[in-house]
């Protein structure tokens, strides 16, 4: 697997809290599963569990507090 | 032509909308003001016209939050053409982004992700930053970015991985003090001494945030998250770079919210000023004693 695909499994382990729970449950058959390599599985089996989840929490934060300013933007413009 | 006449140092601020009027009143405290690019890609005439207006009264600097360049994918053109539109609309005296990828396979992380620190992301970062400097016309400075995650897939720190990103391109680097700082305290390892391994004369721009703790009691970490004053560690950071640093710096202060009054920002400018003094100071006295000797 190229390592383009290696940032995107990241990615999406970053913000889609389905494919994070899944990975939790059983990293290595997830990494397999996503076609990473012998040594990208290894890598990903021994994530730094408290980052990941500091930083899952993390942006979804900023997401919501996007999303709030959206709106607001969105009633003012409307008025 | 002694040390000290080469180099001028300058401290200034970062644009934002609520910090508008304590900015423009204070003009003469403020050595320069750093925008974000992104906020004026799409901006309304009304509001790029307010920025050109802004550049004729201050020297400006860009900064740009979501090219993404530190990945193995390609920065997409568009994304530069913007950037180098608004270069020339308001001549920065420099530009600058994250070593970070912020999407992969379609997925927008929505922040500033730190890479795997592999040889193939260095690839990359280099290409990107090849591409940058071609459209845009000027390279970039690349800054160090804060991770909450040991970044997974890694095989060199990242004092090596910056210093093989900054030694391979053309560009500077805008160290983030509070970014290191964060991250030297997440992963156990000396902030003085990644600064002693980076190399000194690339350093051209500076960053100073605050953060706050977050996490359980034992899984903690630093969150930079620029809601808070710069730590008095941060501070001593700036001293030491400043002892090393062999240009001219360009100190900027990050504040994105819980926005304090004016003045508490231009104490923390004053502040850094003094870092900056006690740095140059040390910088002075190490070079006659190595004259002397």
């Amino acid at each position: 697997m190229s390592a383009s695909c290696f940032e995107a499994f990241l990615a999406k382990l970053y913000v889609d809290e389905s494919a994070r729970g899944k990975f939790l449950a059983d990293p290595r058959g997830e990494a397999m599963k996503a076609g990473l390599t012998e040594q990208e599985v290894e890598d990903v089996v021994k994530i730094d569990r408290v980052g990941l989840d500091l930083l899952s929490k993390s942006l979804e934060r900023k997401r919501r507090r996007r999303d709030v300013r959206h709106t607001s933007v969105c009633r003012s413009s409307r008025r | 032509m002694s040390l000290m006449t080469r180099i001028t140092d300058r401290v200034g601020l970062g644009w934002r909308p609520k910090l508008a009027a304590g900015i423009l009143s204070n003009l003469d405290r403020i050595d320069i003001v750093e925008v974000i690019a992104d906020d004026f890609f799409n901006a309304p005439r009304r509001e790029r016209r307010a920025l050109r207006t802004l550049a004729a009264q201050s020297p400006i600097t860009l900064h740009g939050v979501s090219l993404g360049l530190a990945s193995s994918v390609p920065v997409e053109p568009k994304r530069l053409d913007q950037m180098a539109r608004l270069c020339a609309e308001v001549t920065p005296v420099s530009w600058s982004e994250h070593l970070a990828f912020v999407r992969g396979g379609g997925v927008e992380i929505g922040h500033l992700a730190a890479p795997p620190r592999t040889a193939a992301t260095i690839d990359g970062a280099l290409a990107n930053l090849a591409r940058a400097t071609t459209i845009v016309g000027v390279a970039p400075q690349v800054e160090n970015v804060a991770t909450l995650i040991d970044p997974p897939g890694s095989d060199r720190d990242e004092a090596t991985w910056v210093s093989e990103i900054v030694r391979g391109s053309s560009c500077d680097l805008l160290l983030d003090l509070h970014n290191l700082y964060a991250n030297a305290l997440n992963f156990n390892f000396d902030p003085v001494d990644f600064i002693a391994r980076i190399p000194a004369e690339s350093i051209a721009a500076i960053h100073l945030a605050g953060g706050k703790w977050i996490g359980a009691q034992g899984a903690r970490r630093l969150l930079d998250d620029h809601l808070h004053d710069v730590p008095d560690p941060v501070y001593d950071l700036l001293a030491e770079t400043a002892a090393r640093a062999t240009r001219s710096l360009t100190v900027i202060l990050e504040r994105d919210g819980d926005f304090p009054a004016i003045g508490c920002l231009l104490q923390q400018l004053d502040r850094a000023r003094q870092a900056l003094a006690h740095g140059r100071a040390r910088m002075v006295d190490e070079a006659e004693e190595e004259a002397a000797a």
